[in-house]
């Protein structure tokens, strides 16, 4: 057993696996160790796991490895907080997944406890490309995409969403209960917009539009889309 | 030079792969380069009756990888073009018969002989289809103008960026143009502005195509019908040469014209 190379700790919302420094090689080594005992089968069986990756560029092959070691011990990964390659192979990996876990509850719930992550300009995700569909990004702080946002596609952030392109997938800002969060696209279209607990589904023909960029946010208990002229 | 291996995909089945295959490995043959085309499809194999060799079919892909056949034993050459070749899919062996790295030596292997590869797969939700994209050095997707399957190209077309292959290339098949011009199909337009990657063909809908995969005739050995020209002008532009894009227009059909008529 070695702990600096793979440790363990439950938390509320599941168990978090941090891998330490390291050939990918030993780690997973390490993993199946840990993952063999005796104990392990009955602690860990049916757990959601939040892995930790540090600052080590995982690619899509080895978190593909890292699942299939995860659920064969009966675990779930069900989130990944890491360097941003890591985490966009994460959100391709996700892609193959049918039905994604739904987000929170469609009906405004109670106010949720405000983000443990402080979420400010140097907690953002950039994507310089398009986010296709079948692919999902969730990110504990702003996303900021380059690109166009296709139909099927989900961007969810506990900060804000800003797209210089096209937004027609599902979008969530504020994710984790921040009514303040704002979405900002050159064209917004989205299938579904949610800002904090609230839910707007986009009208079936929206006609002509002339700003140069659109803003979503929540105003008087709703969210309303506004044009930005700059 | 070593061949090129491009694997011919979809996200919805049944739009077209396979006829794809057949028809583009029939009009590089037909311009002198060395084909090999390779079913990928295991357990669905169909490429050899669209292009005519079933009868043919001795040893399969499986026999190769496991070493019961050598691959110059299990390569049909195709009765019509000397430069073309099958190797065929297993129709009875499980998906999980072949793994990612005897895919790749496999397509190593035939590199060496042929100019091109092409790769029959799967459609990209289902297993094995990884295996299709393992070795290729280049991929295209193929489309039909519909919402669903738009949908689900984007999510292949994500995918295979995700495998760090090379952005995959577009045919947009089964194209009615009169549908397009009133309004009820998507265009090409609406296709790549979703997709936005490199279109390499639109193929139209032509009955041709059906009766000659009954056939086994791949319509790309004449010249007579407008999905074969299609077919050649995509194996022209996978040889480096630049054709313009054509611009499709159906004659108006009976119904068409009886609205015309009723309109005055
Ligand atoms: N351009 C076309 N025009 C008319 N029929 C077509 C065309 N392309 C494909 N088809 C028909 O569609 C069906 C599915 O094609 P196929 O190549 O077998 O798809 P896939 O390999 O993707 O499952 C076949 O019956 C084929 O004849
Ligand atoms: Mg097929």
């Amino acid at each position: 057993m070695n702990p600096e190379l793979v440790s363990f700790k439950g938390t509320r919302e599941g168990l978090t696996i941090t891998l330490g420094e390291g050939e990918w090689r030993e780690l997973m080594n390490e993993l199946a160790a840990q993952l063999s005992r005796p104990q392990a089968q009955t602690f860990f069986r049916g757990a959601r796991v939040l892995l930790e990756t540090g600052n080590r560029a995982i690619d899509v092959l080895q978190l593909e490895e890292l699942i299939a070691q995860l659920s064969q011990s009966g675990m779930t990964l069900s989130s990944v907080l890491g360097e941003q390659r890591t985490m966009e192979a994460f959100a391709q990996v996700r892609a193959t997944i049918r039905a994604p876990a739904p987000l929170v509850p469609a009906q405004p719930a109670a106010p949720l406890a405000a983000p443990e992550i402080p979420v400010d300009g140097a907690q953002a995700m950039l994507l310089h490309r398009t986010v296709r569909s079948g692919q999902r990004y969730h990110y504990a702080g702003t996303i900021v995409v380059i690109g166009d946002v296709n139909p099927g596609a989900e961007v969810v952030a506990d900060g804000d969403v800003v797209v210089w392109g096209k937004l027609r997938g599902v979008v969530h800002a504020g994710a984790s209960g921040n009514d303040n969060a704002m979405v900002g696209a050159l064209i917004l279209a989205p299938t579904q917009l949610r800002i904090g607990r609230y839910i707007a589904r986009a009208p079936d023909d929206r006609g002509q539009r002339h700003a140069p960029a659109e803003i979503a946010r929540v105003r008087d208990g709703q969210i309303v889309v506004e044009p930005w002229y700059g | 030079m070593p061949g090129q291996v491009i694997t011919i995909t979809s996200g919805k089945g049944g739009v077209g792969k396979t006829t794809a295959t057949a028809n583009i490995g029939v009009a590089l043959a037909r311009r002198g380069q060395r084909v090999a085309c390779l079913d990928a499809d295991i357990g669905l194999r169909n490429l050899d009756v669209v292009m005519g060799l079933e009868n043919r079919i001795v040893y399969d892909l499986v026999d190769v990888v496991e070493g019961r056949a050598r691959l110059r034993q299990a390569l049909i050459k195709d009765k019509r073009l000397s430069e073309l070749h099958l190797l065929p899919a297993a129709q009875t062996r499980l998906k999980s018969a072949v793994n990612e790295e005897q895919m790749k030596k496999l397509c190593d292997d035939l590199k060496k002989e042929f100019d091109f590869v092409l790769v029959d797969s799967p459609a990209g939700i289902e297993s094995g289809f990884k295996n299709s994209i393992a070795p290729a050095d280049q991929v295209i997707v193929i489309v039909t103008p519909e919402v669903s399957s738009v949908r689900d190209a984007d999510r292949v077309v994500g995918l295979v960026e995700a495998y760090e292959k090379p952005t995959p290339k577009l045919i947009i098949n089964r194209l009615r143009p009169t549908m397009v011009k009133r309004g009820e199909m998507l265009d090409t337009a609406d296709v790549l502005e979703i997709l936005a990657i490199d279109l390499i063909g639109i193929v139209p809908e032509d009955e041709r195509i059906i009766t000659s995969t009954n056939k086994g005739q791949p319509v790309a050995l004449e010249d007579h019908s407008e999905a074969g020209a299609a077919f050649q002008r995509i194996a022209q532009r996978l040889m480096g040469v630049e054709v313009p894009f054509q611009v499709f227009e159906e004659a108006p059909g009976l119904l068409d014209r009886f609205a015309r008529f009723l309109r005055g």
